[in-house]
């Protein structure tokens, strides 16, 4: 429904490490619908925050509320696709050893124990991922194993994992990163794609371009808390945004 | 013996290769299944398909316990643990004297008879037995196949990749490492069962830490994740005290003989070869 | 009750054959990042050439004892040139090392099952020239003392070396990061190397040790091993001086529980602290 404006909001959020304070009472709210950016100078906790939407790490204080309605204080990372939310890794997390198919059949498959056991991949399931192959251009290296792919080819892969989910958010951490600009068109068409059929795409990104080209709003993070916050030609022009980057 | 080798062989692929859990501990549901067999074939005087049924159960349900506590650890650590139960086991087997009897072990265990709609087997004929046993390898190796090749398979595999990115996409790893320990454990325990009323004997001694090692040897050299490479790996394990012995070795030392040999192979194996001669998983 | 004070003197025996292990098992822990499940077997294998030089060929105890520690100290060595080094320099897992090293544990075990077969060896001089020394009604050999007085000597000196040497700092650098390590200059595989050396030399003796103590068996050295690790763990791994008193922990709570438990179930029960430890404190009773 649209009429609630925050699919996600962040409330004194907290997450540290040790002494180290990677979230820091962070507050924010992240609208439905669109692509939101988040942007900041390396160790800002622009992953750590996205690690924490997605239950990679634990939630230390403060709370996070899905569609103004369930007020999370623990995520865990099984729990956030029924959450719908899914998400990429800045490192590139697919499964080596298993083919570029079974790589997306397996996130098709039924979650718990016994129907999995028995169940039989319908040849819908087998349709979806030929699709989803061929949107991302790679149905050639659908038998291939996953660690033969190259770089662009492993993003692509990942990011197609994600969009088989169907979630309706979906996190993205750094999708362009070493990206050719072949390969950065079709990662911008997708997220344009995801766009316009409503669903809401929360950005991890340093290329400035991109940025202005597909977001709708973009938070600066730095040193665990919110910079700025704003559309993007307002925000990027601040000093203290660029201050922040170029180091105090 | 190779069918039993080999039932244990691919109980434990499917742990390892496919889970990519490195679990040193099958000789104890081994000897879960061989020692709740002999015990129960001879005190509640049930038959052999009955006492193994209830072996396996057991094994099952010791399988879900230790699974259990296994479960919070990871790597290196998971090892260790494994070691430490399949010691534990060693422990009951030799100590607790009122069950097990201890290190005299547990005799005249009672072959499988089928008294069955007019169908009257006695397996006491030594090729019978052995093709009793093959089927229940044909059995086993069946239903290993359709897991591995199931949607709960790739799960697992996945889990084996990276456990932490497939529990994103909504799998809870939890379940599905308990789910194919406590039916690796079973399956061992069929295997000890025949292995019982094979010797018509048990023992503690058979169910050391070393006899998990070698298992795992075996498998890794057969090639992980693949359970032709399993049985390839078991042919193996039995074929190669024959083969010494064809080659000279006095017989005293053929089982440290074949010890060493496997220890080198390991070795060897994981310098050049990680996955195993038919393998499709590098540790 | 005047069974207490000998349980504190056994405990406290116990305590530093086992101090040997656990100490020597952290040290190449912290070089290499993986459990060298050899290592127990390495140690007895000191104490079996120990056995040899002094009890079949009759040599001086003093001297069969150092041939056995820097016998140990060779094969680790050889055995991480070989085997370990190779694996490094193709990044193997920690999970391939480990594997690699239950190899070398079965292959070691039974060689020695082979050439000194599976009964107990004792080093011992059977009690002939040991003193008996009475403290507080409990009894304690000479030979005991001597173990005692050795590990407490062995640790501490351990910890120093490691504390003020190049030595001690570079392995603490690898044991941080072995490539930066690198970077900066350090030749990590002869100090890795030199690591294996020493600690298999320091586990000899807690293998010889063994051997006066209870006896030499193949198949102790998976036994001495885990008890190690569990000790290390328990004390916190990485750490020598935890090491050092989780050794201590483990054998007064294995050897306090025949209270409650028969002697027989005391491996069991050294597990389950070890379990316990695992899932409560993984980080050991020192806090880092």
């Amino acid at each position: 429904m649209k009429n609630d404006k925050n699919i996600i909001e962040v409330k004194n959020l907290v997450k540290h490490f040790g002494g180290v304070y990677a979230v820091n009472d962070l507050s924010l709210k992240i609208p439905r619908g669109e692509v939101v950016s988040i942007i900041g100078p390396n160790g800002s906790g622009k992953s750590t925050l996205v690690n924490l939407l997605s239950g990679m790490v634990e939630i230390n204080s403060g709370v996070v509320i899905l569609n103004d309605a369930e007020k999370l204080k623990k995520i865990k990372s099984y729990e956030i696709q029924d959450l719908s939310i899914t998400r990429t890794f800045q490192e590139v997390r697919l499964f080596e050893q298993m083919t570029v198919i079974d790589n997306l059949l397996v996130v098709l498959t039924n979650r718990s124990v016994f129907g999995s056991f028995f169940e039989v991949h319908k040849k819908y399931h087998l349709e979806e991922v030929e699709r989803m192959l061929q949107r991302v251009g790679l149905e050639a290296k659908k038998n291939q194993l996953a660690k033969n792919l190259s770089y662009g080819q492993r993003k692509l892969l990942e990011i197609a994992r994600a969009l088989l989910m169907k979630t309706e958010i979906y996190l993205f951490d750094e999708p362009f990163a070493g990206l050719f600009h072949a390969m950065i068109k079709t990662v911008s068409g997708i997220i344009k794609d995801l766009r316009k059929e409503g669903k809401t795409v929360i950005l991890i990104e340093h290329n400035m371009d991109l940025i202005r080209e597909l977001s709708d709003y973009v938070f600066v993070m730095d040193e665990g808390s919110l910079l700025a916050e704003g559309e993007p030609d307002s925000v990027l022009k601040k000093k203290s945004v660029i201050e922040a980057y170029l180091g105090k | 013996m190779f069918s039993i080798y080999a039932i244990l062989g691919v109980s434990l692929n499917l742990v390892v290769g496919y889970t990519g859990l490195v679990s040193v501990t099958q000789a104890a549901f081994y000897g879960i299944g061989a020692y709740a067999t002999a015990l129960i074939a001879k005190t509640a005087g049930f038959g052999f398909f009955s006492s193994m049924l209830i072996g396996v159960i057991v094994a099952g349900l010791i399988g879900l316990l230790i699974g259990l506590v296994l479960s919070k650890f990871r790597d290196d650590y998971y090892v260790i643990v494994t070691v430490g139960f399949n010691i534990i086991a060693y422990g009951i087997f030799m100590n607790w004297h009122s069950l097990t009897r201890g290190p005299l072990g547990i005799v005249a265990v009672p072959r499988p008879k089928i008294d069955f709609l007019g169908l009257h087997l006695d397996f006491n004929n030594n090729l019978l037995f052995l093709a009793l046993v093959l089927v229940f390898l044909a059995l086993i190796y069946f239903l290993a196949r359709f897991i591995a090749k199931s949607s709960f398979g790739r799960v697992l595999k996945a889990i084996r990749e990276d456990e932490k990115a497939i529990q994103v996409f909504g799998y809870n790893a939890f379940y599905f490492k308990l789910a194919i320990f406590v039916i690796s454990a079973g399956m061992a325990a069929v295997a000890g069962s025949f292995f019982a009323s094979y010797l018509r004997f048990t023992s503690p001694n058979t169910f050391v830490l070393m006899e998990s090692v070698l298992i795992l040897s075996m498998i890794i050299l057969g090639g992980l994740a693949n359970l032709k490479g399993s049985l390839l790996g078991a042919f193996i394990l039995v074929l190669l005290p024959e083969l010494m012995r064809f080659v000279g070795f006095p017989n005293e030392i053929a089982a440290e003989m074949r010890q060493i040999v496997y220890g080198v192979i390991l070795v060897l194996l994981m310098i050049y070869k990680p996955s195993g001669i038919m393998g499709e998983y590098k540790l | 009750m005047n069974i207490v004070p000998q349980l504190i003197l056994n405990s406290i025996i116990a305590g530093s054959i086992i101090a040997f292990l656990a100490v020597s098992f952290n040290l190449i822990y912290g070089a290499t990042r993986f459990f060298n499940m050899a290592h127990g077997t390495i140690a007895i294998f000191g104490g079996y050439i120990a056995f040899f030089f002094f009890k079949t060929l009759g040599w001086n105890m003093y001297l069969s004892a150092i041939l056995g520690i820097l016998a140990a100290g060779l094969l680790g060595y050889i055995f991480d040139r070989i085997i370990y080094l190779p694996l490094r320099k193709r990044k193997a897992s920690g999970m391939i090392m480990l594997v690699a090293s239950i190899g070398v544990f079965t292959a070691l075990q039974s060689l020695i099952q082979i050439f000194f077969t599976s009964e107990f060896q004792t080093l011992s001089d059977i009690s002939v020239h040991d003193r008996l020394y009475t403290i507080f009604g409990a009894t304690i050999t000479q030979t005991q003392i001597y173990i005692l007085i050795m590990a407490f000597i062995v640790a501490i000196c351990l910890i120093i070396f490691l504390k003020y040497t190049i030595f001690g700092k570079a392995v603490k650098a690898i044991s941080d990061d072995e490539e930066v390590a690198k970077i900066v200059g350090i030749n990590t595989n002869k100090i890795i190397g030199l690591s294996f050396f020493i600690g298999s030399g320091i586990a000899a003796i807690g293998g010889i040790a063994v051997g006066f103590d209870t006896g030499l068996n193949p198949t102790m050295g998976m036994k001495l091993l885990l008890h190690g690790i569990s000790a290390a763990i328990i004390g916190g791994v990485g750490s020598v001086y935890g090491a050092f008193i989780g050794a201590f922990v483990l054998t007064f709570v294995a050897n306090f529980s025949i209270f409650w438990i028969s002697g027989e179930w005391q491996e069991a029960v050294a597990f389950v602290l070890l379990i316990i430890f695992l899932i409560f404190r993984p980080r050991g009773i020192i806090k880092r």
